[in-house]
């Protein structure tokens, strides 16, 4: 260390306010930075794991498409495929666990628990080690027969429902109720994860017995020797033609599963850039506002003989010094905010699979970079600067605002493009290997569109500071004239600095709006969505196909007060090679409640042709997708080389709700007759006018007694709004801290210009300003900036909001824009709360300083 | 405040700094008075204690003992409000330094006891005041002009005509001069001495140059935190100093 850096450390000392304010400034950025890449790399790690309990050991996975699944023939021809090593058949299927094995009445619905998945394998290939799909015994021997009504059940299913290994489970059949004995404990899950805990797993043998004859759900394949995924899915293709299916490898999977966390992954790097931006404003202004209070200073070490490399190389030391203070506490940080985070998103559900955060080394070496690399960028025109005091200043009167705005400008392009380009190229990095499947073009265009604005928005900050301050200032000028007027001369002094504390300001507030303008666009469009397309009240939903001839329907539509019962199934069709959502629907029910908004196609024939068979209508989504157009006729391959044609006959606004989209949608007879549909699954309840209230309750009471789970719309609604909810309450959270960064930014501002101005307080105080006033002054100053900042804000998120739309990925809806005044009304109050609250300190100073020490002294 | 009896009294004013263990006898009983309309000049060595004389005088800071004066009302024991409103009202300070606000115009800082005030100083009987001092100053024509677009006499006039606007009891002010040139010190004084010449203001004035204190009424000599002497001049248009510089010597200062 040189003497000169030392005295880099001494002046950094020498201000421990100022100094702490920025370290935490930047440790806030690189924590929230780095718990994106931790919260991601989790996700993706998440995503890994799914897959494999998916698909176990296999390569390859044959899905059936059709309820009836795939035949034994077709798992024959599997099997005999050059290249398929081991063809390991399973059986997924919903059903009801009966408890009390004497009530054998389907009708008494409490004798029924909760609905479980059944896990129907071959226990010769799969369930013991070494099998395709391994499971896990915490207990018991697993299923050594393979033929006997054996079940193996997750121990802690087991133990809520009272289970003991040797006891037994009976399960609804399609004949009756089934015994399995209890042969084994999972130590996990299921082998397949999205059933959850709720799952039986009993041999293929004796699923025969509760589910009657049918084909398996899926086959999964692995490799032999030197085949490749390519070549045996191209003979697969040769072989099948039985039955329609759909073939996926290890990569279709874990790309499904990414682009339902796309959204999301692209949300937090995208606050996590704005945080660190909000950090890079904060390094700036303390590093030139230590630079302006000491210019007479560096002028005389000039004078003494500095170069203006070591001038330079003083302020890049003590950037060095914050960025490595700020970059390692943010680490520790960051790791806190990570776990809190996976928390959140792990208690969201199925939508984001995440265990808990991963920490990837390369994400910690990149915040850290990052955070250092924001440090230097701010640093960069202060140390120019610097450089540029000449020895003569020493000897001149300090002259406010030196630099001027085109520099600072300069300067806060330079650190956009910083972090931009620095985040544009290491992101991928900091995800590790997994992070590979997702597009990056999409995650990328949004954080690109979101920088564009915020930087237009602080570029135009000094611009129409003036004016806007001054109309900021009027609500105070009418209790506070005197206050008011030297705050907005003092605002006006450094015109730069003020700009770029409420440009800080400004980020965390357009944050802040551009979320809540998201997440209520999300519930209003799903709000709004949900009334155009279902036509009822509410829906019973069922977990078993529920076919014509049962006569559900009718009991349920013998309910007084209810006019309509509108069954709808949820199936996949398989078109132009990938899996499409197709719904089941009633045309003349949907004709006669009025629901569908149709942009192309003729209303009412299009619902009359869709229950006539051999049409579909398709939601505007999926026509846009594949450049669909009313007339087309859509080819949906159903197996045996054979192909179902569909006319479209209409195109609607929305379709109705799929598991991944909107579905298209068929009429009863083609679900039936050409898809293999074997029932509803759903059934649309509408009430006859206001008798939703009394008729409800006895609706319910029916609806539970068939096995129906009846929900509300405004249920549906609101379990959905429920998870944007929590997702946005998530992504609000990580925005406050950008705001609380700006506020520390404030803090810093207003301590600088009271620091300043300790003469020109002094004179004013000796003029008759009294202590009250000064401290009200700086109040004032805080208050206006606030005012500005959340006004621009405001605004910026709304234009942000309007902007992004619908966030792909996390599966809502987007929607016509609407302005969240809510969201709006809290963030300006916040933000402006913030910097009145952040003026407190520095208002102390002020008012303290005494008139005759800074009159005293040159 | 009385017509009759002095405008501004101390009495027996100590002043006490606490350095770390040590203290500093800034002041040790310094009595004085001023008669309304007085142009009175303190004069001293550096570190005497004129400074913090005329802090206490002003209301600036409170004195270890003793009281002051001002028309008639003890100063010496206001709170800081009461103080401030004083320093606002009936009180003018001009500085050695600083004593403007950069980035005010000249005539927006005369006017900022008005703007303290809540007034607006470009309206009605404040902008009149206004415009009378700048006349006074000689600064007519330059009331745009903010501090760093104008000379350091300027300057120190533009502080004058503050003190001066709210027409106050009394102007102090602290070496208006110290930093300057003869010519330059010159306009500063004769700004001063018109104000007290045709306005009747009453002034105290420290200085530790000769010529400037030569424009005073009388004298005080303030030595080691006491009034040593005292060297009345009187009334005299030409300022001449040499009356002054003879008593000095014979004081031997
Ligand atoms: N805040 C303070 N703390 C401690 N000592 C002080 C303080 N202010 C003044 N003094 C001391 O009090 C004494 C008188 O100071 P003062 O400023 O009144 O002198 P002065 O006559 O105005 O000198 P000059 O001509 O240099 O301005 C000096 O010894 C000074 O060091
Ligand atoms: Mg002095």
């Amino acid at each position: 260390m040189t003497g000169l850096d030392r005295l880099a450390w001494r002046s950094l000392w020498a201000r421990p306010l100022r100094t702490t304010l920025s370290v935490i400034g930047i440790a806030l950025g690189v924590a929230v930075l780095f718990a994106a890449l931790a919260t991601n790399a989790g996700i993706e790690a998440g995503i890994g794991r799914t897959v494999d309990d998916v698909m176990g050991r296999s390569d390859l996975r044959v899905g059936a498409f059709e309820e009836h699944g795939l035949s034994q023939a077709s798992l024959v021809a599997i099997r005999a495929t050059p290249g398929v090593a081991v063809a390991a058949p399973l059986l997924e299927q919903r059903t009801y666990l009966q408890r009390d094995p004497l009530a054998t009445s389907a009708a008494s619905a409490d004798a029924y628990l909760a609905p479980v998945a059944v896990i129907a394998l071959d226990p010769a290939i799969d369930g013991a080690v070494g099998g395709i799909h391994e499971v896990r015994l915490a207990a018991g021997l697993g299923l050594p027969s393979g033929r006997d009504a054996e079940a193996l059940v997750p121990a802690a299913f087991a133990h809520d429902l009272g289970l003991e290994l040797g006891g037994s489970v009976t399960l609804l059949g399609v004949n009756g109720p089934v015994s399995f004995k209890v042969v084994g404990l999972l130590a996990g899950k299921g082998p397949d994860p999205t059933t959850g805990e709720r799952t039986i797993i009993v041999p293929l043998a004796a699923s025969a017995a509760l589910f009657g004859p049918r084909g398996v759900s899926w086959v999964d394949v692995t490799l032999a020797g030197s085949y490749t995924v390519d070549g045996v899915a191209a003979a697969l293709d040769q072989r099948l033609t039985f039955e329609p299916y759909v073939l996926s490898d290890r990569a279709d999977l874990a790309a499904t599963l990414q682009a339902s966390t796309a959204g999301f992954q692209a949300m937090t790097a995208l606050i996590a850039a704005v945080t660190l931006f909000g950090g890079a404003f904060l390094i700036f202004n303390t590093l030139s506002m230590t630079l302006s209070e000491r210019v007479r200073e560096i002028g005389l070490l000039r004078a003494a003989g500095a170069s203006r490399r070591q001038i330079q190389r003083l302020v890049f030391c003590q950037a060095l010094v914050l960025g490595v203070a700020g970059s390692i506490l943010g680490l520790l940080l960051g790791f806190g905010l990570s776990i809190l985070i996976a928390g959140t998103v792990g208690s969201l559900g199925e939508g984001v699979p995440i265990d808990g955060p991963v920490v990837p080394l390369p994400g910690v070496v990149l915040a850290a970079v990052i955070g250092l690399l924001v440090t230097f960028a701010a640093a960069l025109e202060p140390a120019i600067q610097a450089g540029r005091i000449s020895p003569i200043e020493a000897l001149r009167p300090p002259v406010a605002g030196r630099s001027s705005i085109a520099s600072q400008m300069r300067w806060l392009v330079a650190v956009v493009v910083t972090v931009g380009v620095a985040g544009l190229a290491l992101w991928p990095i900091g995800l590790g290997p997994a992070g590979s499947g997702a597009d990056p073009g999409a995650t990328i265009a949004r954080p690109l569109l979101v920088y564009a604005v915020l930087l237009g928005v602080t570029l135009l900050t000094p611009l129409i500071l003036g004016p806007l301050g001054r109309l900021a200032g009027l609500p105070f000028a009418l209790f506070l004239p005197a206050e008011t007027r030297l705050s907005r001369g003092s605002l006006a002094r450094d015109r730069k600095r003020t700009a770029l504390t409420v440009g800080a300001l400004t980020i965390g507030l357009a944050m802040i709006v551009a979320l809540g303008s998201l997440a209520g666009n999300a519930r209003a469009a799903t709000e709004a969505w949900l009334t155009d397309v279902i036509p009822g009240d509410l829906v019973a939903t069922s977990i078993r196909p529920i076919s014509a001839d049962e006569g559900v329907a009718q009991q349920l539509a013998a309910v007084g007060g209810v006019a309509r019962v509108s069954p709808i199934a949820r199936f996949a069709v398989a078109f132009r090679g990938v899996r499409l959502d197709a719904a089941a629907v009633s045309g003349s029910d949907l004709a006669t409640d009025g629901r569908l908004t149709f942009v192309a196609g003729e209303r009412r024939a299009a619902l009359t042709a869709l229950d006539a068979g051999g049409s579909t209508i398709v939601p505007r989504a999926i026509a846009d997708e594949f450049g669909l157009q009313v007339g087309d006729t859509l080819q949906f391959p159903v197996g045996g080389g054979e192909a179902v044609a569909e006319r479209i006959v209409g195109i609607v606004a929305r379709g109705m709700p799929g598991q991944s989209g909107e579905a298209v949608l068929l009429g009863w007879p083609d679900a039936t007759g050409r898809f293999g549909v074997l029932g509803a699954d759903a059934f649309a309840i509408r009430f006859a006018p206001n008798r939703a209230t009394d008729a409800g309750p006895t609706l319910a009471a029916t609806a539970r007694g068939l096995a129906l789970e009846p929900t509300p719309l405004a249920g549906i609604e609101g379990a959905i709004s429920d998870a944007f909810g929590r997702v946005f309450g998530l992504f609000d959270a990580l925005a406050l801290l950008a705001v609380v960064i700006a506020g520390l930014g404030i803090v810093n501002t207003l301590t600088m210009n009271v620091y300043e101005r300790v003469r020109e307080i002094g004179i004013l105080r000796a003029v008759g300003l009294s202590r009250r006033q000064v401290w009200r002054m700086v109040v004032v100053e805080a208050g206006i900036m606030g005012v500005v900042g959340a006004f621009l804000g405001c605004l910026a998120g709304v234009v942000l909001g309007f902007a992004l739309g619908g966030v792909a990925g996390l599966g809502w809806a987007s929607g016509a824009p609407t302005i969240p005044w809510l969201t709006i009304g809290l963030a300006a109050a916040f933000g402006i709360g913030i910097a009145m609250l952040a003026a407190f300190q520095p208002a102390r100073i002020a008012s303290r300083i005494s008139i005759v020490r800074a009159v005293q002294f040159e | 405040m009385s017509i009759a009896g002095p405008i501004l009294e101390a009495r027996d004013l100590t002043k006490r700094y606490a350095l770390g263990q040590t203290t500093v006898d800034a002041l040790r009983g310094v009595s004085l008075t001023v008669q309304p309309g007085e142009f009175v000049a303190l004069m001293g060595a550096s570190g005497s204690g004129k400074s913090t004389l005329l802090h206490l005088l002003g209301g600036l800071d409170r004195p270890t003992s003793g009281e002051v004066i001002l028309g008639g009302e003890t100063i010496s024991d206001l709170d800081d409000d009461a103080a401030t409103r004083l320093r606002r009202d009936r009180t003018g300070f001009v500085f050695q330094f600083f004593n403007l606000i950069p980035l005010l115009d000249a005539s927006e800082n005369i006017g900022l006891p008005f703007t303290i005030a809540g007034q607006d100083p470009r309206r009605g009987e404040a902008a009149d005041r206004i415009r009378d001092v700048l006349g006074l100053v000689d600064l007519a024509g330059k009331e745009r002009h903010r501090p760093d677009q104008l000379s350091a006499g300027e300057q120190q006039r533009v502080a004058i005509a503050r003190a001066l606007v709210n027409r106050p009891d009394i102007v102090l002010a602290d070496e208006p001069t110290g930093n300057l040139d003869f010519t330059t010190g010159g306009e500063i004084l004769e700004a001063l001495w018109r104000s007290c010449a045709q306005r009747g203001q009453t002034i105290v004035l420290v200085t530790h140059d000769a010529k400037a204190a030569a424009y005073a009424d009388r004298v005080e000599v303030v030595q080691d935190g006491v009034i040593r002497d005292e060297i009345v001049l009187g009334r005299r248009s030409d300022h001449a100093a040499s009356p002054l510089i003879a008593r000095l010597a014979q004081l031997g200062l």
